[in-house]
């Protein structure tokens, strides 16, 4: 591969190029590059496709991009969508479009405003979800705060979980410190809109296991909740209720058995 | 598989919550294949190697207030850590004793240094030497077993098997764990996971 470092392209129209080592990478029409990618800074405002991995600093995507390969940036901000082949690894994702990611997804801080779909691992410090997400493995991170709606296959593994239900959200085991689920409460506007439409859907968390040291549920429905604390609220349906210390119950809920241990 | 313990069993067992347990996970503090899902009457469960997991979550909690989380999963985790030591500081930090790295020496050659893997060696050496398993010619044969083969033990659970029968002895490597059976006139003089000599390397270096 050809050094060109401290070099930009700037695809205007419509273009090729084979990959390198570049300064700024700008596409503002069509761009097929043929190899491997390394730049400070990439910015997409039309369609690109990178037929090979991306290293870069800062990623911008407001066009659509489609990687064959993985991408390793510092920061990057998707505002139209991408589809990653690979992984992703990323200190600060911000998807406000859409994104697809075939691999895992690591990073550091990972905020959500608009859907993104990840085929493997999420593991991160921080993950912020005002959308859509779906996990297909499992999704670790210190911090996970979703208001809106997520689907996640396998484990969901967080120190604090604190989510706000939109529609139907499931998990297929969640397991933390400080666990909160929560009916959104504030109907306005958009949120109107969409249960306008979706009236069928209630707003609702399954799950077969719930386990934490401080738990509090709403509208959840789940095999076994296993706690020290438990506090549940309205709307659940709960097979099977394991606590340590405290357990209070909403009379408007189901409880099928509860043990203190 | 016997021996396992319960999700439940262990919490109990060794005073943490599951938070606790959550977050070891997640700082990748106890690997992936000692979670094992079982189907029971209530439903899925998860178990545990009783006494893998509760040796683990003895050290976790004797080292978590002098080392940090990062820390511990790093002395945890197979691959090694990136230290090289001087045969002199070897000594003087009474990490080996004296014997054990002129065998080596003798066997390999003089190096200024040695890296983790040599280091890994030397320990072993040492280790076995000391406690009076094996003698000085079958310590030479660790040192060849170990070298030929010693780098196509990445995975966590490789484990080394010492057997003698009738004063003739071998060793055995394997990346898997194994559980042997042996004759009547042959003995298992040491069966040790490797993993367990590189955590107390890595805790003596540290």
């Amino acid at each position: 591969m050809e050094k060109t470092a401290n070099k930009n392209i700037s695809i205007s129209g419509s273009g090729t190029s084979s990959g390198g080592e570049y300064n700024q990478v700008k596409v503002n029409g069509s761009a097929h590059i043929n190899g491997d990618l390394t730049c400070e800074e990439f910015k997409c405002n039309g369609s690109a496709h990178i037929e090979g991995n991306m290293t870069t600093e800062t990623a911008k995507i407001n066009g659509s991009t489609h990687i064959e390969g993985d991408i390793d940036a510092k920061e990057m901000t998707i505002n139209g969508s991408a589809d990653i082949d690979g992984n992703l690894f990323c200190k600060e994702l911000k998807v406000q479009g859409s994104s697809s990611v075939k691999g895992d997804l690591k990073g550091k801080e990972i905020i959500i405003r608009g859907s993104a779909s990840v085929q493997g691992n999420v593991s991160c410090e921080e993950v912020d979800v005002k959308g859509q997400v779906k996990i297909k493995g499992d999704c670790e991170a210190e911090s996970f705060e979703a208001h809106g709606n997520f689907k996640i296959d396998g484990l969901l593994n967080a120190g604090t979980i604190d989510i706000e239900l939109l529609r139907h959200c499931e998990a297929k085991e969640i397991g933390g410190e400080n666990i909160s689920v929560k009916k959104t409460r504030d109907s306005s506007g958009f949120k109107k809109l969409i249960k306008f439409f979706m009236s069928n859907h209630n707003d609702q968390l399954t799950a077969e296991v719930i386990e934490g040291d401080h738990l509090y549920l709403e509208h959840t429905h789940a095999e076994i909740v296993r706690g020290n604390t438990i506090e549940i609220g309205p709307g659940c349906v709960i097979k099977r209720v394991e606590y340590k210390t405290s357990l209070e119950v909403n009379e408007s809920t189901k409880i099928g058995a509860q043990e203190k241990i | 598989m016997e021996n396992l313990i319960s999700k439940k069993d262990l919490l109990e067992a060794a005073n943490i919550s599951y938070g606790q347990l959550y977050r070891w996970k997640r700082k990748n503090l106890i690997p992936e294949s000692w979670f094992i899902r079982k189907s029971t009457y209530t439903g899925q469960e998860t178990f545990f190697p009783r006494d893998d997991m509760l040796l683990r979550i003895e050290k976790i909690k004797s080292l978590k207030d002098d080392l940090s989380l990062d820390e511990l999963a790093d002395m945890f985790s197979p691959s090694p850590a990136l230290t090289s030591l001087s045969a002199e500081e070897l000594t003087k930090r009474n990490i080996v004793s004296n014997t054990s790295l002129e065998m080596y020496i003798s066997h390999h050659g003089t190096t200024n240094s040695f890296n983790f893997n040599q280091l890994l060696t030397l320990y072993v050496l040492d280790k076995l030497l000391q406690t009076g398993e094996v003698n000085r010619s079958e310590g030479l044969d660790l040192l060849d077993v170990l070298a030929k083969h010693s780098q196509n033990l990445k995975s966590n659970e490789s484990e080394l098997i010492f057997i003698r029968k009738m004063g003739v002895s071998f060793f055995i490597l394997t990346p898997e764990p194994a559980k042997l059976f042996v004759e009547s006139q042959a003995k298992i003089i040491v069966h040790y996971k490797l993993n367990q000599f590189t955590e107390e390397l890595k805790l003596k270096l540290s």
